[in-house]
């Protein structure tokens, strides 16, 4: 059996008073989709978020691909991002002076040399051959999501960390946002996904429930379609 | 693609993208470096011009008889000779002095004999009311000074009867000079005609020297006219190196101060831009930092930046400085100023300085917190 690519263990979060994650543990196995589901204010940006390197636990300990990221500093959580993660957002975030090519490109330069050609090949797969010149602003909101996770997919990360990656989109760029993330599943990567869509929920291996923080329930959407 | 390659690119788009706000920020650098570029101009090639200038202001070498007895000393005109024969090219002009104690009526008057070519291209600031007297050959006019006209109730056009002893001139006042001096006390008139009232013909007081040139070179005529003068005083005028020290030290003090003051100025404009550009920049940089951008990485951009646009203003600015120092120089001076080389590198480095420091607030960036900026706060 293969060692889990993240392992969660008691993980709490403060902001102040405000407890925004209480004693969550989970493991994520290599490969695993996993859905972060709850009401707004359960925690779960805060907890994709300190998987991703971008906030500290206030206790508890998270190890990602064998790294205790609890114990890391400024520098070395900025190179943790850099090798291990790729990031979706819900809003995008694409620099937006830089061409689609220029912004995949982004994320190489931050993370050891860039080759032109294979962030074209990577926009190719998102199906953006003929968008490479294009800034954002003269893309779609889907085209431009595309964008985010040719760019996500660039490093080639150990952990995907999608923030509702669909919570701008359209139905017909959803699906094609959707079909996207199940060719990556498909291919192996893992992928943490929150959402507040169960459609989306259905489609990944377990779906984490979290409320006020507190870990609820841990399913698996497949099992009990069978 | 080699990092340096993207690191271009990123820099290229980032200038196109905030060419509003950098231009702001140009335009400020630009104004400063065209000022800072024009007064040091102004001041490196002022300090020659003004050297020359100060050569006009009389003479700065004096030859005299060494002191000694009661009698007053007198040297022999043909001092004049021989320093004429030392063909010193830095000597402007010579002008010898007989000073004779005379009496106009009852009134005791100091008239001081000379020639007037010379005394007239030595001291081109004096202030003539009336005609002048331009040949040292002229032994019926003369010049009174302003208190002693004054005193004497004599205007241009008056006659003046001059005794001394039982000798007496006559002569006919062609103006009225006033020099700040003691020569506005004092009658002057041709050299031969003090030397036949006062009865010591080729006899001579002083002789005033007019050297032009660095204060290196004035010494270096000094010790020449020593050298070759055995037997007389041969004194610089130390006023006047020490006034003009003084000059040119207040001048250099106050365009240092002034472009310490106009780079401050610059400073605060480019800080303004670049405050307004650091918030809009605030999301680019949190996304930078959630894609593994290090700080210094990303400030390593903005400071190749801020410090481009000061290299490019400084350019600009040295270019417009040369043009405004030749016309400063032209108003002030009255004359073109040459532009130094030398100020193209000092002006390009301040732009630079005041560039890097005016994107203080660029710098701010890197404690950008990403989670903070991502989540829209």
């Amino acid at each position: 059996m293969m060692a889990p690519v993240v392992q969660v263990e008691q993980l709490e979060k403060r902001f102040g008073e405000v407890r925004a994650l209480d004693h969550v543990s989970f493991d994520v196995d290599p490969g695993e989709w996993i859905a972060i589901m709850g009401p707004s204010g359960s925690g779960k940006t805060t907890l994709i978020n300190i998987l991703g390197g971008l906030d500290h636990p206030s206790a508890g300990r998270v190890v990602v691909d064998g790294l205790e990221i609890g114990n890391l500093g400024e520098r070395e959580l900025t190179r943790y991002r850099a090798d291990k993660i790729g990031f979706v957002f819900q809003q995008f975030h694409l620099i937006p002076y830089l061409s689609a090519l220029e912004n995949v490109m982004l994320a190489q330069y931050f993370h050891s040399i860039t080759d032109e050609k294979e962030a074209a090949e990577a926009l190719c797969r998102v199906g953006l051959s003929d968008r490479l010149g294009h800034v954002p602003s003269e893309l779609s909101g889907g085209e431009q999501q595309r964008v985010a996770i040719a760019r996500a997919l660039i490093n080639q990360p150990k952990l995907i960390l999608a923030d509702e990656p669909t919570g701008n989109l359209d139905e017909a760029n959803e699906a094609i946002v959707l079909k996207l993330l199940r060719e990556l599943h498909a291919a192996g990567h893992t992928i943490l996904v929150v959402t507040h869509s169960q459609a989306i929920g259905n489609l990944a291996d377990r779906r984490v429930e979290l409320e006020h923080g507190r870990l609820v329930r841990i399913s698996s959407p497949s099992l009990a379609k069978e | 693609m080699p990092s340096r390659s993207m690191f271009l690119r990123i820099l290229w788009k980032l200038l196109g993208a905030s060419r509003g706000r950098l231009a702001v920020a140009l335009i400020a650098l630009t104004s400063g470096a065209a000022v800072c570029s024009a007064l040091l101009n102004v001041n490196l090639d002022a300090e020659r011009k003004l050297t020359q200038e100060f050569r006009t202001l009389g003479a700065n070498v004096v030859i005299a008889p060494p002191a000694g007895g009661s009698e007053v000393p007198l040297a022999d005109a043909a001092v004049l000779d021989r320093i004429t024969a030392m063909h010193i090219l830095q000597i402007v002009a010579t002008a010898p002095y007989l000073y004779v104690a005379a009496n106009s009526g009852t009134q005791p008057v100091i008239l001081a004999g000379t020639w007037f070519d010379q005394v007239a291209r030595m001291n081109s600031w004096w202030k003539l009311e009336g005609g002048g007297v331009s040949s040292r050959d002229d032994h019926e006019h003369c010049l009174v000074g302003f208190t002693a006209a004054r005193q004497l109730g004599l205007a241009p056009g008056s006659s003046i009867q001059l005794r001394s002893g039982d000798r007496e001139i006559s002569l006919t006042v062609a103006g009225i000079v006033t020099t700040g001096g003691a020569e506005d006390n004092q009658i002057l008139t041709n050299l031969d005609s003090a030397q036949a009232l006062a009865g010591l013909p080729g006899r001579v007081s002083l002789v005033q020297v007019s050297v032009a040139g660095t204060p290196a070179e004035i010494e270096g005529v000094t010790r020449k006219l020593v050298n070759n003068l055995p037997g007389l005083d041969v004194r610089p005028v130390r006023q006047i190196a020490a006034a003009e020290g003084t000059i040119l030290g207040r001048i250099r003090g106050l365009i240092f101060w002034t472009i310490a003051l106009i780079l401050i100025l610059s400073m605060l404009g480019v800080l303004a831009s670049m405050a307004a550009l650091a918030m809009e920049r605030r999301r680019d940089v949190g996304l930078m930092k959630a894609l593994g951008g290090t700080v210094q990485r990303i400030m390593r951009l903005f400071l190749v930046e801020a410090g481009t646009l000061g290299a490019v203003g400084g350019l600009l600015g040295f270019l417009l400085g040369v043009v405004l120092a030749r016309w400063m120089g032209e108003r002030i001076f009255g004359v073109a100023i040459s532009p130094r080389l030398e100020v193209l590198p000092i002006t390009i480095a301040l732009t630079i300085g005041v560039a890097l420091a005016g994107a203080f607030p660029l710098r701010l960036l890197g404690r950008v917190r990403p989670a903070e900026i991502l989540r829209g706060e």
